[in-house]
C-alpha cells in the first residue's frame, strides 16, 4: 500500500470514528448487526468458528478453528487471547498457537483440562465440553515473542506438559525452512511427560520424525523414571550450549532449567514462553493491608503474593485473563500506596494508576478501585 | 407523617431475610440475564433505526406519527430498561465492556459520569433525608410538610409542568447544584467548572437529534427535527411521571439525618422500602418503566439485574407484612394522583407535622 494512501485512509478511519458521527458509527451496534448476520462477521474484531476437534490425550483437545478476514496470522510459537461468553460472564484466556503459520485460513490451539473438581469457571474445561463444533469465539491478534530468529542455529525445544504446544509451530516453521534450504542445522525436542497415553501430539511428531531425519524427538516419561533433574534430561544433548533453546512448560521446570541455563552463562541463548506466572522471591517484603473502595471490602495480601489470588482468597472474583501481565484483563486503579511488578521488579506509588492485579505485589498498604 | 419504629431484633430479622432474597437472584445470575439484557439492547436500536427512518425517509402524516412513536420508544427503552440498570452496575458481573457501568453512556442530555454520582451514590445512598437526597423534590418542587415553605414553592405546579417536559435537563443538571451558586455556597468559576460535562454532553446530543439526522435526509430537515424533539418530549413525560410516582405519593415517607445517624443495612432496608412506592402493571408496562415500577425492590437492591424485580416482588412483600411495614403499591392513576395532590397541597404553606424532621 503506497504512502498517501495510507496516510488518506487513516485520516478517513479517524475521521469516521468521530464522536460527532454517533450513532452512525457505533461499533458495538454495527457488530452484533453483522454478528447476527453472521456470526463470524464483524468490522473489528477477529472472530473464529470452531471447525474442528481432535482429542489429543485423555486431558487435552486440540480445537481448529476458520477466523474472518481480520485474522492476520501468526509467528510460530506466538499465542493468542481467546475471550468466550460461558454462563452470561464473559472470560478471556491465553493459549499458544499450535498450529502451522503457513496455513492461513485456519488456525489451532490445543487445550489441557484443569484438574479436580472445582468451584469456579474454568475456561479450558468448558472449552473441552461446552464449546460446540459451529460456535463462534472472539481472538486477538497473535503476539509474544517467543519465535524463531531470523538466522537460525542448531535449536533445542525443551517443554513439559501443555508446554509442547508453541513447540508444534516451532517445528512447523523448522521444517518449511529446512525444506525450503534456509535452515539446514539439526533439531532436538526434548519433552517430560507422566508416560506415552499422556504425551500430545506423540503419533504426529513421530512421524514427522520418519519423514525428517534432522528432526530427533526424547520424550521423558515420569510415570517410569521419576522426575529428572536438569542434568539428567541434558545428557541426551551434550551439545546443549551451542543452541538456541526455547522452553515452555510448568513454573518450576521452567526454573529449574533457567537456573541451568543461567548458572552456564547461557541466559541469552534461552527463550521462554511461561504459562504462568514465575515463583519469585521479593526481598523484604511485608504483608499489606488493602483497602477496596468499591467493594468496602479489606483485605490481606501476604509478603511477596500477588494482589490477585490474594484478592480471590478473600472471596472478591476480579476478572482475570492469562495471570502473567501480558492480557491486561485484571486491570484495576489504586489509588494509593506503593506496588511492586513481580516480572520487572519496578515499584511504583503514582496515585490513581492502573496496576495489573496478577503481577502486582503491595509494598505498602494500599487502596484499590475494585 | 409517623411511622412504625422497629425493634433492633425486627431490624435484624428484616435485614437477614432481605439478603436472604438477595442472594436467592444473585447467586442464579448466568445466561438468561445476559439474554435479556441484549434483547432489550437490540429493541431500543431496532426502533430507533425504524423511527429514524420513517421520520427521514417518508412524506405522509403515518409515518411521521409512527416514526416519532418508534423512536420514542427506543429511547424509553434504552434510557430505562438498558441505561439505567446497566450504569447501576447490574450487569458488571458480566465482564462485557459493553454492559459495565463506568463505560456506558446513555441516549439523552445527562452525563453518565454526573448521574453515577448523583444518583447511584446521593440519591441511593441518602434515599429520601431531608436536606441529603437533592433528587427529594429535584431541589425546586415541596413535596413534604417537613419542607419549609418558601414563597417560590407558590408556583410549584408550574415548576411541575416544566420539570415534567424538560426533565432529561432537569436530571442532566441535577449535579450541577445550581442552587447553590444561587445561594452563594459556590463561585461562577467553581459552577462554570462543574457543569463542562454537563455542556459537553449537551452538544453531543443536540448535535445528533437537531443536526446530524436532519441533515442527513437534509430534504426532510424540518420534519426529521421536529421528530426528533416530540420523541424526546414524550421520552421526558413518561420518564419524569415513572420517576415521580417512585418516590412522592402519598404514604412515602422522608428522613431526618439524625435518625439515619447509625444505621445498620437492616435501618437502611427499612428506610428504602419507607421511601418508595411501586406502580402495579403487566410485564410490557414493567420493561417501559425500566422496572422502575418496582422501585421498592430496587431500591432494596438497585444492582440486581430489574427484570428479576419482578421475581422477588411477592417474597419483599411477604417480609413486609411479616414485619408490619406498609408495602406502598397501587396502580398509575392512583399513584400519580397522590402525587400531582402533593404539588399542590405543598405549594402552600403548612405546619411541620413532625418537629424532628423540620429542616432548618
Ligand atoms: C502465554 C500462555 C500460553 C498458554 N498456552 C496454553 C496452551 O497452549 N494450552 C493450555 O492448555 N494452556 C495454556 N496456557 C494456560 C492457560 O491459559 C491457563 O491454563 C488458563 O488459565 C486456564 O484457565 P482456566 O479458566 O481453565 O483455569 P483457571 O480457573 O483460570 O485456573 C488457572 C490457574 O489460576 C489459579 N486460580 C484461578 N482462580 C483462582 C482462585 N479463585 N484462587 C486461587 N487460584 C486461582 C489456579 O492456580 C489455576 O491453576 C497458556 C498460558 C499462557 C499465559
Amino acid at each position: 500500500m503506497s504512502t498517501p494512501f495510507a496516510a488518506i485512509r487513516q485520516h478517513a478511519l479517524r475521521t469516521l470514528q468521530s464522536p460527532w458521527l454517533h450513532p452512525l458509527n457505533d461499533t458495538d451496534a454495527l457488530n452484533e448487526l453483522l454478528g447476527s448476520l453472521n456470526p463470524r462477521w464483524s468490522l473489528t474484531e477477529v472472530r473464529a468458528e470452531l471447525s474442528g476437534r481432535r482429542a489429543e490425550t485423555p486431558d487435552t483437545v486440540s480445537l481448529e478453528f476458520r477466523p474472518n478476514r481480520l485474522w492476520n496470522g501468526f509467528a510460530a510459537g506466538q499465542h493468542v487471547t481467546i475471550t468466550v461468553d460461558i454462563d452470561g460472564v464473559r472470560h478471556q484466556r491465553v493459549y499458544s498457537l499450535s498450529s502451522d503459520p503457513a496455513q492461513a485460513e485456519r488456525l489451532t490451539l490445543t487445550v489441557k483440562r484443569q484438574p479436580g473438581d472445582r468451584q469456579r469457571t474454568s475456561v479450558s474445561n468448558w472449552l473441552h465440553d461446552g464449546l460446540r463444533l459451529g460456535d463462534v469465539v472472539t481472538l486477538s491478534a497473535a503476539a509474544g515473542d517467543f519465535v524463531l530468529p531470523g538466522a537460525a542455529r542448531p535449536a533445542l525445544l525443551l517443554s513439559a506438559g501443555s508446554g509442547i504446544t508453541p513447540m508444534r509451530a516451532l517445528l512447523h516453521a523448522l521444517r518449511q525452512r529446512a525444506a525450503a534450504g534456509t535452515f539446514t542445522d539439526d533439531v532436538v525436542l526434548i519433552h517430560v511427560c507422566r508416560d506415552r497415553a499422556d504425551q500430545i501430539f506423540a503419533d504426529e511428531l513421530a512421524a514427522l520424525v520418519r519423514e525428517w531425519p534432522a528432526l530427533r524427538l526424547v520424550a521423558w516419561h515420569t510415570a517410569s523414571r521419576g522426575r529428572p533433574t536438569v542434568a539428567k534430561l541434558l545428557e541426551a544433548v551434550p551439545d546443549y550450549a551451542a543452541r538456541d533453546t526455547w522452553l515452555c512448560g510448568p513454573a518450576t521446570f521452567m526454573a529449574d532449567v533457567e537456573a541451568h541455563w543461567q548458572a552456564a552463562g547461557l541466559a541469552a541463548r534461552l527463550r521462554l514462553e511461561r504459562f504462568g506466572l514465575a515463583p519469585r522471591v521479593v526481598e523484604g517484603a511485608a504483608s499489606a493491608e488493602i483497602r477496596c473502595e468499591r467493594s468496602e471490602r479489606l483485605f490481606t495480601a501476604g509478603a511477596g503474593e500477588a494482589l490477585l489470588p490474594a484478592a480471590e482468597r478473600a472471596g472478591l472474583k476480579p476478572a482475570y485473563g492469562c495471570r502473567i501481565g501480558i492480557c491486561r484483563t485484571c486491570l484495576c486503579r489504586k489509588r494509593s500506596g506503593t506496588v511492586e511488578n513481580l516480572v520487572t521488579g519496578e515499584q511504583s506509588s503514582e496515585p490513581d494508576e492502573w496496576i495489573r492485579l496478577c503481577v502486582s505485589t503491595p509494598r505498602s498498604d494500599l487502596q484499590l478501585d475494585l | 407523617m409517623t411511622r412504625k419504629k422497629l425493634s433492633r431484633t425486627d431490624i435484624a430479622g428484616l435485614q437477614a431475610d432481605l439478603d436472604a432474597v438477595r442472594d436467592s437472584v444473585m447467586s442464579t445470575l448466568g445466561d438468561k440475564d445476559v439474554a435479556h439484557i441484549r434483547k432489550m439492547i437490540r429493541r431500543a436500536r431496532g426502533s430507533a433505526i425504524a423511527g429514524r427512518t420513517m421520520l427521514g425517509l417518508g412524506f405522509d402524516p403515518v409515518t411521521f406519527v409512527v416514526g416519532v412513536a418508534a423512536l420514542a420508544h427506543a429511547k424509553i427503552v434504552e434510557n430505562m430498561e438498558v441505561g439505567h440498570n446497566v450504569m447501576h452496575g447490574q450487569y458488571d458481573w458480566t465482564n462485557d465492556p459493553s454492559l459495565n457501568s463506568l463505560r456506558y453512556e446513555w441516549d439523552n442530555v445527562c452525563d453518565a459520569g454526573m448521574w453515577r454520582h448523583f444518583h447511584n451514590y446521593e440519591h441511593h445512598t441518602y434515599t429520601n433525608i431531608l436536606g441529603k437526597d437533592r433528587d427529594f423534590g429535584y431541589t425546586i418542587l415541596r413535596l413534604s410538610d417537613e419542607q419549609k415553605w418558601h414563597p417560590f414553592f407558590l408556583l410549584q405546579p408550574v415548576w411541575n409542568a416544566i420539570l415534567a417536559l424538560a426533565f432529561e435537563w432537569g436530571v442532566g443538571g441535577h449535579d450541577v447544584q445550581a442552587e447553590r451558586f444561587l445561594k452563594g455556597e459556590m463561585s461562577f468559576r467553581q459552577l462554570a467548572e462543574r457543569s463542562k460535562p454537563f455542556h459537553r454532553k449537551i452538544r453531543k446530543q443536540l448535535v445528533k437529534d437537531y443536526v446530524l439526522f436532519p441533515l442527513l435526509t437534509f430534504w426532510n430537515a424540518p420534519r426529521v427535527l421536529l421528530g426528533n424533539l416530540l420523541a424526546n418530549l414524550i421520552r421526558n413525560l413518561w420518564s419524569y411521571a415513572i420517576i415521580f410516582c417512585g418516590h412522592f405519593p402519598d404514604g412515602t415517607q422522608v428522613f431526618s439525618e439524625e435518625e439515619t445517624r447509625d444505621e445498620t443495612r437492616g435501618d437502611w432496608y427499612y428506610r428504602q422500602i419507607c421511601g418508595s412506592a411501586n406502580i402495579e402493571g403487566g410485564r410490557a408496562f414493567h420493561i417501559l418503566t425500566g422496572h422502575l415500577s418496582h422501585q421498592i425492590e430496587h431500591h432494596l437492591f438497585p444492582d440486581m439485574p430489574a427484570h428479576r424485580y419482578a421475581e422477588i416482588a411477592p417474597q419483599v412483600q411477604a417480609i413486609c407484612a411479616k414485619y408490619g411495614i406498609r408495602y406502598n403499591t397501587a396502580n398509575f392513576w392512583r399513584q400519580y394522583g397522590t402525587v400531582l395532590g402533593k404539588v399542590f397541597r405543598h405549594a402552600l404553606p403548612s405546619r411541620r407535622a413532625n418537629a424532628a424532621l423540620a429542616q432548618a
